[in-house]
């Protein structure tokens, strides 16, 4: 209670409340504009926030998180291309209800269910990641290490590629993290003699390479997408009527959202897309999906804006990221010198819950900015990418000099885009990529910490109850997609069979 | 037809080829790392987690070898050829000066990106940099590498 109220004191500071109103509109921006995503924006944005204290770098970040996550669905809306993969789901009813005149009622509904979304996921933050850190606080290092397998383990799952090459791109970005002095021995690896390797291969300049630099040579081949804005009469809030038909779904989808976003690597895409199905499934009008209905925008949103909170909660509590953008806040959180876990809670816990409250207020923010400069916002999205990406690609090369201020940095993140843009041809998420980056030291550490502990006997973490069910739940999540995918070919032709 | 089915089965073997011969070539360097003595190794000797690793990408890429089905893409455009020759421009000229590279870069990109107003170009290809240094020199207190622009600031 005293961390709470302490927490919310340092947020009660009139220029860290401005910083937090500025990074809301960079937020929204960064969510309508063409290519840019939340993941993208707090990777441009980590180099501006390193000469800041922790609190308002870090609520900078978190605000980007949830203003961007909420802004993609006024693109959805309005011209039918999401800001952000997880309004994907938002574009199938909001634009049809735009296309009919009615994308400010759309817009209502959004603004509504992202703030209820997000603001439910918060409360749910706020008393969960203490919960999962005390949980974890007496973890011991095979436990730890099983923990941090069943994160990368979860990384299979993510995005529309294949389990396999998700993996593979895990394990590479593992094997990038051991790169420079082992920290158990002293000893270089793959340093090539160059002395800025022996600290490893920096977080920041990978995520702007993978994720800036890599979408600026997307970008090159979608010069000849046309963006058309749907008209907009003006921003209407939801009547009486829409509410009573919309609270269930928001209720459900900000369960749903923030459940889906406590699990490790899973995010707001998958949070909306569950969402919006659920959604479908209780609708007692299924037939108006995809043709404009209220439930399907509220479920999306909700979902996508309530995976923001939950995404927090391993990523605080465990320091294993929650969501791609998570991961990306991480290496902030690394860089400022904190380490995330259960001893933050102890040890900072002020910290912890001045970017509980931040977000909170963020929630409240995006609702009156989102709602009332969506006109505004959807011109933006209009801006040609002839002039936006040379842009970004400034502030992608100047930020990723700045953290360190070394050029090595720079050819870092150049190659790290051009890595990046051939995985994703070649349909290699760069997210496992780049989480592997961040928890590879971590997994190597608890690894050899184990087996100091376990006399190099490493079959007994097998026989520690937590330790081995993580290696099953790590088992279930590699393995349960395709032994399902196997059940289910099989009880197919035994059902037409049947009929 | 002929030239796309050899391009797709060129692409189906280059790529695990590709990573098959990259992780070798890194288990290979990762046995020439030094060892410890036992008593300093502390569970594992430094060579053992990324041989881990490598093998374990080694096994699934051949995985993906003979369990892939996806398609290749389609040829890189003439578009994204240039931009990445402008990156390797970029590089180039970045050893020169950085703000001349990002310059530079930042107006080609435009224009071959088909912006031909003398205005936006101007804005990308000066404005830009200069803000943008700017910005980092003056409130973030980021010094820059000293170049043939730079220097001119710095004196």
């Amino acid at each position: 209670m005293e961390a709470a109220l302490s927490g919310l004191m340092a947020l009660a500071d009139p220029n860290l409340l401005i910083l937090i109103a500025f990074a809301t509109l960079g937020g929204v921006l960064v969510g309508a504009l063409p290519g840019l995503n939340a993941t993208t924006g707090v990777a441009l944005l980590l180099p501006f926030t390193i000469t800041m204290d922790p609190i308002p770098a870090i609520a900078i970040l978190t605000t980007i998180y949830c203003a961007a996550t909420f802004a993609g669905a006024i693109t959805a809306i309005l011209i039918n291309t999401p800001g952000t993969s997880a309004s994907a789901t938002t574009c199938l009813d909001g634009y049809p209800l735009a296309q009919r005149g009615e994308a400010g009622r759309a817009l209502g509904i959004a603004a509504v269910s992202s703030t209820l979304g997000g603001i439910i996921s918060v409360v749910c933050l706020m008393l969960a990641a203490p919960l999962m850190a005390k949980a974890a606080y007496n973890f011991a290092p095979p436990e730890y290490f099983a923990l941090t397998l069943f994160g990368m383990s979860m990384l299979a799952t993510i995005g529309d590629g294949s389990p396999v090459k998700n993996v593979i791109a895990g394990a590479f970005g593992v094997m990038l993290a051991t790169v420079g002095i082992d920290l158990l021995t002293s000893i270089e690896r793959f340093t090539f003699g160059y002395n800025e390797l022996s600290e490893g291969i920096p977080f920041v300049p990978v995520m702007i390479g993978v994720f800036g630099i890599s979408e600026l040579l997307v970008q090159a081949d979608r010069l000849h997408i046309k963006r058309k804005q749907v008209i907009m009469k003006s921003i209407r809030l939801p009547s009486k009527e829409d509410y009573k038909k919309v609270w269930r779904t928001i209720l459900r989808s900000s369960g749903i959202g923030t459940f889906i976003g406590i699990l490790p690597a899973e995010g707001a895409t998958v949070a909306s897309m569950i969402g919006y199905n659920e959604a479908r499934r209780w609708s007692k009008t299924p037939e108006e999906f995809g043709k404009g209905s209220l439930e399907g925008i509220a479920g999306s949103e909700a979902a996508n804006n309530s995976a923001t909170g939950g995404a927090m909660v391993p990523t605080l509590a465990l320091g294993i990221p929650g969501s791609p953008t998570a991961a990306v806040i991480l290496a902030g959180l690394m860089v400022h010198g904190l380490r995330p876990g259960p001893t933050m809670f102890t040890e900072q816990s002020d910290f912890v819950f001045a970017i509980f409250w931040s977000m909170l207020l963020v929630n409240i923010l995006f609702f009156g900015v989102g709602l009332w400069g969506a006109k505004l916002f959807a011109r933006v999205t209009l801006i040609p990418i002839q002039i936006l990406w040379p842009i970004v690609f400034i502030f992608s090369i100047v930020g990723a000099y700045a953290l360190e201020q070394s050029m090595m940095d720079v050819w870092i993140a150049i190659g790290a885009g051009i890595v990046g843009f051939f995985m994703r041809r070649y349909s290699f998420s760069v997210v496992p990529l780049s989480i592997g980056l961040i928890l590879g030291g971590m997994l190597e550490t608890r690894l050899g910490q184990s087996m100091v502990m376990l006399d190099e006997q490493w079959w007994l973490m097998f026989t520690r109850p937590l330790s081995l069910l993580f290696f099953v739940l790590t088992a279930l999540a590699l393995f349960g997609p395709l032994v399902w995918g196997l059940l289910f070919k099989q009880r197919k032709p035994i059902e037409s069979t049947g009929e | 037809m002929e030239l796309q089915k050899q391009s797709n089965s060129l692409s189906r073997y280059l790529i695990p080829i590709g990573i098959i011969g990259f992780c070798s070539w890194a288990f290979w360097l990762s046995t020439q790392f030094d060892r410890v003595p036992p008593i300093l190794k502390r569970g594992m000797q430094p060579s053992d987690f990324p041989q881990l690793v490598l093998g374990l990408i080694i096994c699934l890429t051949i995985l993906l070898f003979f369990t892939d089905k996806s398609r290749p893409p389609a040829a890189l455009s003439r578009v994204v050829q240039s931009t990445m020759a402008l990156l390797i421009g970029f590089v180039l000229i970045a050893e020169i000066d950085l703000f001349l590279g990002l310059g530079l870069f930042a107006a080609a990109l435009s224009a071959i990106w088909g912006e031909r107003r003398i205005g936006a170009l101007l804005l990308v290809g000066i404005a830009a940099p200069v803000l943008v240094f700017f910005l980092f020199d003056g409130i973030f207190e980021v010094r820059f590498p000293r170049g043939v622009l730079t220097t001119l600031w710095y004196g």
